[in-house]
Parts: structure tokens; C-alpha cells; sequence
């Protein structure tokens, strides 16, 4: 298992977090797609966390979460703790299972966006905001997980070519090896 | 190793999700002027000239993408607006004669010094950010303390009443808009006169209810909400009055007091430039935001209506 912690893909981690949270603010916020916006942020702590791991990925859903909460003068925390518990599910998701199904961050991505957004609600809801449970309310929780699923993909790729080569243990590799090695070391097998 | 890794990867959690909690706690538990407040203003001073210039530089791509909605909407908008202006012509024709009598009226009553917006000094301020999600109805502006913007000033656009500050830092600040539910505003239909307080409505986060209205209130589909000019207590923002609102979509007639549903007629999704209605200091409107503001607490006791008279003159 690897902890991910080296200095450079965490320096690309953070410039991309500081990308994309700006990008965030400034476009695609201001772009509705079926009357709500597409929330980047929980689809780059997931896919942080499939392909560093769970240490990496709680770190960085921190982080983010942190610079979101500032960006937008919102209550500080909620998005921090949502984003940290988002990175790390992702992180233990590669440790434990590793999945490789090409529709691997299409559910990642929904899975983070809906579970974000429902941890989130509840957060607001125990903090007293005056927004009861309604359809509306659901509504825009379901069609947010939608244009959160459509941007997965491209989102993926993104994450994933800003980071690959310096990640400490890439999947790919892994198996690679795994699978020319049959499982075993070549320092073992001679 | 491998317990000493099961260890460390959970401490590391634990960590982040209390200081989370502290966060949390500490900055819902403190007033707007605590150290985490101050940190977070601190934190806009130093990135609204960031997200100014991201702003501008993201703009086509903005623009590109907001193209082909647009275009969507286009055919459907055209044909609903040929209708709007066939019904304003001829309603045009008719309020023309009426305005005759009205401007003898006013004149008669002497009500011509009533404030207009200019005497608020607006500040023109381009909206550099907006939050993503529903449960914050804000945005943020590239204007802040330096060009006069206080805390509570009312913010509009050119189609009506958009929001009022909440946050201010050196060069940009927070406005929160009239869809938010700590938002309510004193405001009046316009043709019947009667009075009430517009808030969102509930489970709907893009829609209005304008309430507390007289049980003997007409109001009819179509007809427009105006503020009144008035505010309900001490911290709320002295609007000026006959700032287009919305427009009455239906009537709720279940309560003791009746309400109407109210649709913003400013494009609260699509903010590009807004006014900032500053007042400056020692004009006429600044004075009696300042005077409604001082009356004690007993002053400011609810009327049926939940609003009480700090009139900035005729316009409520």
C-alpha cells in the first residue's frame, strides 16, 4: 500500500486544485446545464484519491474544501470535512479493490457527487438552514449528480494526465507487472 | 509496517475531520467580525484581483458556452416577447393618459423631491464569482470598502432589485441574494398598493413569496412587486423605493394572511454587472438609513404587515 507522499505530485495536486477551484468560480458556475452547475471539486478529490490513495486523497479533499469555503465566504468546514470524507472513501476504494472497469470514473464520479452533495444537505440541515427536505430540493440534488456524471470523464482524464508519471504506484503499472511477472517479482523468481 | 501504516492513514483522518469540526464550530459559533470572518475577508482581499482577472480572461469561454443555450431559448424567448410587447403597447396607450393625472398628482402633493436611485451614489461592479450549490445564494463583486461599498447596501441590476451586501473587503464583496433565505425584503404590489415582506420560497430557491399581505390585498397574475421603501427592523437594508422586484405568478389565499408567489424579474443565474447603492455619507438617503437605524427597539415593533415605517418619503 502507498501513502502517496512525495513532493511532486502533490505540488501537481495543488496547482491543479487551484485550477480548477478558480475555473469553478469563474465558469462553470456561471454555466447552467438543466438549471444547476456542475460542482468540479468533489469529481477532483474522488479521482485524487482513486489514483493516490486514501492518505493523499483526505489531504487533498482538506485542502480544497478549505479553498472552496474561502473563495466563496461559505461557513468554513462543511465543504473541508465533506471533501476530506469524499477523498478518503476514493483512496480506499483503489486500496482495497483497485477496480479497472473503463466505467470506473463515471461511478466514482456519480457516487462521490450524489454522497457529497446528500453529506453536505445533512450538514447544512443540523447547522439550521432554512431549506426543508422538498422535491425541488432532490431535484436539483438528482440533476447535479447527472451533469456531475456527464463531466466525470473528461474531468478523469484531466486529473489523470496532470498526475500520471508522478504518482508513486500507478494501477496500470502495477498490474503490468503483476501480469508479466505472474505476480511475482522478478528479484524473487530468479 | 503494516499496522504502523493502518495507524498513521487513520490518525490522519481523524485529524482533518475534527479540524474540520473546529473550523465548523468556531465559525458558526463566532460573530462576523471574529478572527475566522477576518481571515476569510483577508483571504477576498488578496484573491478578488485574482478572480477579477480570471474573470475577464474566462469570459469567451463563458460567453462560448452560454452561446448555445442561449441559442436554445432564443426562438421560444422571441416568440413570448412579441406577445409581451403587442400586450405593453396597447397597455402603453392606456397608461399614457394616466400618467397625465399622476405626474399633476405628485406635484400637487409635492412628492417630486422623492428619492430616485442616483442619490444612493450606485457603484458599478462586475459579479467575479458565484457560489455553485443551492444552499448559498451568493456573489461575489470586484468593488469593495475602497469605492464606498458598505455592509447591508442594496445591490440592482438593470432589471431590478438583485441582492444586498453582505461582506465587504478592500476590493471586492459578498452580496447575497434575494433568493436567500436570510433575505427579506419590504415591498408593495404595484397597482393595489398593498404591502408586505418578499422572501424565497420555501423548497423553491429561484422563486419569490411575497407575504404577510393584508387579508383584504388584491393582487392579480402579471402585475409587479416593487420595493416599498421601508424596512422591517434595524439591520435590514434600506432599499429604495419602486425597485422592480418580480411579477405575481399566483395567489395563496390558505392562511390568515394572504401571500403571492413572485418570480424575480432579474436573471439571478446569468449576473453579469450590478449596482451597488452606496448612499454616501451626508446624502438624504444616508441620513435616514441612519436615522431608521437609531430608532430604539420599541419603534421598530411588527405591524401586521411585519414592516415598520422608516419611509425614505413617498415612495412606500
Amino acid at each position: 500500500m502507498s501513502t502517496g507522499f512525495s513532493s511532486a505530485p502533490l505540488a501537481r495536486i495543488a496547482v491543479l486544485a487551484v485550477i480548477v477551484v478558480f475555473f469553478q468560480i469563474g465558469v462553470v458556475s456561471e454555466v447552467p446545464v438543466f438549471g444547476v452547475s456542475a460542482d468540479l471539486s468533489p469529481l477532483l478529490v474522488a479521482f485524487v484519491g482513486l489514483l493516490c490513495g486514501s492518505t493523499v486523497g483526505a489531504v487533498t479533499g482538506f485542502a480544497v474544501g478549505l479553498l472552496v469555503d474561502l473563495a466563496l465566504v461559505q461557513t468554513l468546514g462543511v465543504t473541508s470535512l465533506t471533501l476530506t470524507l469524499v477523498g478518503y472513501w476514493a483512496g480506499r476504494l483503489r486500496e482495497l479493490r483497485d477496480p479497472q472497469a473503463a466505467l470506473t470514473p463515471l461511478l466514482v464520479g456519480a457516487a462521490a457527487a450524489g454522497g457529497g452533495m446528500v453529506f453536505y444537505s445533512i450538514v447544512q440541515f443540523l447547522l439550521g438552514v432554512d431549506a426543508p427536505v422538498s422535491l425541488d430540493l432532490l431535484r436539483q440534488i438528482v440533476l447535479g449528480v447527472v451533469v456531475d456524471t456527464i463531466v466525470a470523464l473528461p474531468m478523469w482524464a484531466l486529473v489523470r494526465r496532470s498526475l500520471i508519471g508522478g504518482m508513486p504506484d500507478d494501477p496500470r503499472r502495477r498490474r503490468r507487472r503483476a501480469y508479466t511477472t505472474g505476480g511475482l517479482s522478478p528479484l524473487s523468481r530468479s | 509496517m503494516y499496522d504502523k501504516t493502518v495507524r498513521r492513514r487513520r490518525a490522519l483522518l481523524a485529524l482533518l475531520v475534527v479540524l474540520s469540526l473546529i473550523l465548523l464550530t468556531a465559525y458558526f459559533g463566532e460573530a462576523s467580525g471574529g478572527s475566522l470572518h477576518s481571515v476569510q475577508r483577508g483571504f477576498l482581499t488578496v484573491v478578488s484581483p485574482i478572480q477579477n482577472g480570471a474573470n475577464k480572461a474566462l469570459k469567451p469561454v463563458r460567453d462560448l458556452i452560454g452561446w448555445f443555450g442561449d441559442t436554445l431559448h432564443a426562438k421560444g424567448q422571441r416568440d413570448e416577447l412579441r406577445k409581451q410587447v403587442d400586450r405593453l403597447r396597447r397597455q402603453l396607450v392606456a397608461d399614457e393618459s394616466e400618467k397625465h393625472g399622476y405626474h399633476e398628482l405628485l406635484a400637487l402633493y409635492k412628492l417630486d423631491n422623492q428619492l430616485s436611485v442616483n442619490d444612493y451614489h450606485p457603484v458599478t461592479a462586475t459579479v467575479v464569482a458565484k457560489s455553485p450549490n443551492v444552499w448559498y445564494s451568493t456573489v461575489t463583486i470586484d468593488k469593495g470598502e475602497s469605492s464606498g461599498v458598505h455592509v447591508n447596501d442594496p445591490v440592482i441590476n438593470d432589471e431590478g432589485l438583485v441582492g444586498k451586501v453582505a461582506q465587504v473587503a478592500s476590493d471586492g464583496a459578498q452580496v447575497t441574494l434575494i433568493t436567500d433565505s436570510s433575505v427579506g425584503v419590504s415591498a408593495r404590489i404595484g397597482a393595489s398598493g398593498a404591502t408586505g415582506i418578499v422572501q424565497p420560497k420555501v423548497g423553491d430557491p429561484n422563486d419569490l413569496l411575497l407575504q404577510y399581505l393584508p387579508a383584504n390585498a388584491r393582487a392579480n397574475s402579471g402585475e409587479y412587486v416593487v420595493t416599498s421603501g421601508t424596512i422591517s427592523s434595524s439591520d435590514d437594508s434600506l432599499y429604495p423605493p419602486n425597485i422592480p422586484i418580480g411579477q405575481v405568478t399566483s395567489i395563496n389565499e390558505e392562511s390568515a394572511y394572504r401571500s403571492v408567489n413572485v418570480h424575480p424579474l432579474a436573471d439571478l443565474h446569468n449576473l453579469d454587472v450590478v449596482q451597488v447603492l452606496t448612499a454616501g455619507q451626508g446624502t438624504a438617503p444616508s441620513n435616514v438609513s441612519h436615522l431608521a437605524s437609531a430608532l430604539p427597539p420599541g419603534q421598530h415593533a411588527e405591524s401586521p404587515s411585519g414592516e415598520q415605517l422608516a419611509s425614505t418619503g413617498g415612495g412606500g
